[in-house]
């Protein structure tokens, strides 16, 4: 059995580098067609990943330190988001009347996207602060409301039960209704941490600095010089899949109970 | 019924204290902080009236950016629909492509459309953009949630076709089908929230004037910071309701199911 | 049961999960028009059996024929009641019950007239147009009867239909299943852990052993219906099916 589904494993795994592959190479074909300027080969991308590996961008910042800042302050934004989210959720989950009664505050912000709030904060806030407001703005609501829904979908059996043996409401809270929604909450984190570091351009849009993965994209934009974008675009892409793959890895470990997590 | 027409009663009025509440707060911070870039409430409504009756400094009114913003979100959001149920649902019924592309499918998940605008500006021209930016930021969501839930249709109900002696066709089309709908309604109203919430996003590609996104750019130019907040006032009630009205419509549509998320 | 015409042959059958054996060369018949019961401990692969039977899971070795055909759910007419709830949720009950003659392409007023005569028969009147959320799970398994019934299969499978209902409504139920299976004189293969069940209910009995499955014994059940559950003959049958399976612990 083990070693069939190892089989099964490394199969899917060569099936997904023979699509890379493929891929690689309708790229390279487009380009030989299109032959512009403002669409690179995958080559050149690749060159301009090591220049900027290497050497850096043109003010010497070296890809390595953008990922680093840019994840330094998505941490910021994204650990304020549960902060604040979590508790807020189970909160307002257990009292319901709450929730309804600001529900004509809470909505509609929820709508106003993060990138609408960057005239606000570059005025009301400053240095770092700013970043870890705008990607606050994006991870705080899908961790609130995943865990204000978690909440309010606790099977109630699984509360009268331990209510018939009278015990409190405390009791019930801490052993029956947080155990329940632990998974829902650490995927509804998983779900705000994917939205912050989607967060992470419209956050490094505020201007100002000049190191974050965000800043690299908008500087080589000005110059038009696509390779790099790519670059930047394909190290978000990859950093936000990798970052989900971690989460999810934790997830199935800590809720070996649990049959499936969604993706 | 008449417990449940008092109960609504009261959540409204609930709603109405914390609103009055809540611009009784701002009121006071704006007058203690007296800065000109914190606007009061009577300023953002003097700076409504205006957008109504006047309009911007193009005399732009805001429903004209508004039309054009709508426009422009359900284009990328149709566009999305288009590709991404049909996508989702043949991934979801041969899911072996979906696991052997995963290595190009996931990564671009994490993209935020606002990484896109460079390549967008190149690469496309007018109108495109806009639905392109929109496009790239609603069809995850969309496919995603139909994928998974090709996924996860009941076995049973599949079964009890084939047992009857049902064609591939009939099981797809009257049990998978049907099955699906409701999450892909719930995905397509995701999508649309988050849609709307990148107007911002796309409408920074710029050219064009008209737009509510455009509207708080320009306003932020001028530092109008009564207009910015008109601006995300706007988008956040608007998506809000939106959101509302699909509510209301898939609890119509589905009858036969019990709850419909709010999430 | 001598001069039955058998329906269907069931020879040599083997099921393996990986290594794992769940069916062991069962052999058996059944017969034209019978009302068959399998009986065997929970969870010795009891619905791994009826899968295998409906060829919803490919057998490992041997073979099931109908007719001398192996069975096709395209030409064969066969029906299966599953253990777990079943309706349909987006079908009211009428639309459900009528899914099997949809299927078979059965034209309109014919199926008007079978689904209101099962909709008479499983008791389901004036709740047609109600949909499974909004009726209670005895009813939810009538109506997945009746579905299995309206399209009058050759063969009708039935898995713990009765697991998850209580007394009263399970012997109405069981009343109401002997009166359908002596009108339409179908077969039957019902399976099931409750032995007085299986012996208030039908003509022969298999019983299985223990993990993996094979046929024990075979107990013919000459009484006639309605069967009562004091008479003396009755209960001794179910002693000697009851000695047959103590054997299981």
């Amino acid at each position: 059995m083990e070693e069939k589904i190892n089989r099964e494993k490394y199969k899917t795994l060569g099936y997904n580098v023979l699509t890379l592959f493929l891929f690689l190479a309708i790229w390279t074909l487009a380009y030989w067609l299109i032959k512009s300027p403002f669409f690179p080969s995958p080559l050149m991308v690749f060159n301009a990943f090591l220049e900027l590996l290497i050497h850096g961008d043109i003010e010497d910042v070296k890809l390595g330190m953008h990922i680093q800042q840019s994840l330094w302050r998505i941490f910021g934004g994204f650990a304020a988001a549960c902060i604040l989210g979590i508790p807020l959720g189970l909160l307002m989950g257990l009292y319901g009347r709450v929730y309804d009664s600001t529900k004509v505050l809470i909505e509609p912000i929820r709508f106003i996207p993060p990138v609408a709030w960057i005239p606000l904060v570059i005025v009301l806030l400053v240095g770092y602060f700013r970043f870890v407001f705008i990607i606050w703005l994006g991870a705080f609501f899908p961790i609130f409301i995943g865990t204000l829904l978690s909440v309010r979908g606790v099977n109630p059996l699984h509360i009268e039960v331990p209510k018939s043996f009278g015990a409190s409401r405390f009791y019930i809270i801490r052993n029956i209704v947080l155990p329940s929604v632990l998974p829902e909450v650490l995927t509804s984190m998983r779900v705000g941490l994917g939205i912050a570091w989607e967060c992470i351009m419209a956050a490094e849009m505020i201007g100002g600095e000049r190191v974050g993965i965000g800043i690299m994209i908008l500087k080589y934009a000005q110059l038009i010089r696509m390779d790099a974008i790519i670059v930047g675009i394909i190290v978000i892409g990859i950093i936000g899949f990798g970052l989900n793959e971690i989460f999810i890895f934790v997830e199935k470990r800590i809720f070996r109970w649990k049959e499936v997590v969604s993706i | 019924m008449g417990s449940n027409y008092l109960e609504r009663v009261k959540v409204f009025s609930y709603n109405l204290i914390s609103l009055t509440i809540f611009i009784i707060l701002w009121f006071w911070v704006a007058r203690w902080q007296a800065s000109p870039f914190f606007a009061s409430p009577a300023e953002i409504a003097q700076g409504f009236m205006q957008m109504v009756t006047v309009g911007d400094e193009e005399g732009i009114t805001i429903f004209m950016h508004l039309w054009q913003s709508l426009i422009r979100v359900f284009s990328g959001f149709g566009a999305a629909c288009v590709l991404g149920i049909p996508g989702g649902l043949a991934l979801g019924l041969f899911p072996f492509i979906y696991n052997r592309t995963r290595i190009i499918i996931e990564p671009l998940r994490f993209i935020s459309p606002i990484a896109w605008i460079p390549v967008a500006i190149v690469l496309l021209v007018g109108f495109t953009r806009y639905v392109f930016v929109i496009w790239v930021a609603s069809f995850f969501p969309i496919f995603i949630t139909t994928l998974w839930s090709v996924r996860n249709v009941n076995l049973i109900h599949i079964n009890v076709a084939r047992v009857a002696g049902a064609s591939r066709w009939f099981v797809i089309t009257r049990i998978i089908v049907p099955a699906t709908l409701p999450y892909i309604a719930g995905g397509m109203r995701v999508s649309l929230g988050i849609s709307w919430m990148c107007i911002v996003a796309a409408e920074m590609i710029g050219g064009e004037m008209v737009g509510i996104g455009r509207l708080i750019l320009k306003s932020s130019m001028m530092h109008r910071m009564d207009l910015v907040v008109v601006g995300m006032l706007t988008i956040g009630i608007l998506g809000y309701c939106l959101n509302e009205v699909f509510i209301k419509v898939e609890k119509r549509i589905f009858r036969w199911r019990a709850a419909v998320s709010i999430d | 049961m001598s001069g039955r015409k058998v329906k269907i042959e069931v020879r040599d059958l083997c099921k393996c999960f990986g290594d794992l054996e769940v069916l062991n060369h069962m052999n058996f018949d059944i017969y034209e028009g019978e009302f068959l019961c399998v009986v065997g401990p929970t969870g010795c692969g009891k619905t791994t059996f009826c899968n295998v039977v409906t060829r919803l899971l490919p057998l490992t070795q041997g073979a099931i024929t109908m007719g001398g055909e192996e069975i096709d759910f395209k030409k064969h007419n066969v029906s299966f009641v599953f253990q777990e709830p079943s309706c349909i949720p987006w079908r009211t009950v009428w639309d459900d019950i009528k899914i099997g003659l949809q299927i078979k392409g059965v034209n309109k007023t014919e199926v008007r007239r079978r689904v209101n005569a099962i909709i008479e028969l499983t008791g389901l009147t004036g709740f047609e147009h109600f949909y499974p959320s909004q009726i209670s799970a005895s009813m939810k398994q009538r109506v997945a009867i009746a579905r299995a019934f309206v399209t009058e299969p050759d063969l009708l499978l039935m898995d713990e239909p009765f697991g998850q209902l209580d007394t009263r409504t399970r012997f109405s139920i069981e009343n109401q299943l002997i009166e359908i299976w002596q009108k339409t004189k179908r077969t039957i293969i019902f399976v099931t852990h409750n032995l007085e069940e299986a012996v208030y209910l039908s003509e022969r009995i298999l019983v299985c052993t223990q993990k993996p499955t094979g046929i024990k014994e075979e107990v013919l059940v000459d009484l006639p219906h309605p069967r009562d559950i004091t008479d003396p003959k009755f209960v001794e049958i179910r002693n000697r099916v009851t000695d047959l399976v103590k054997w299981w612990e």
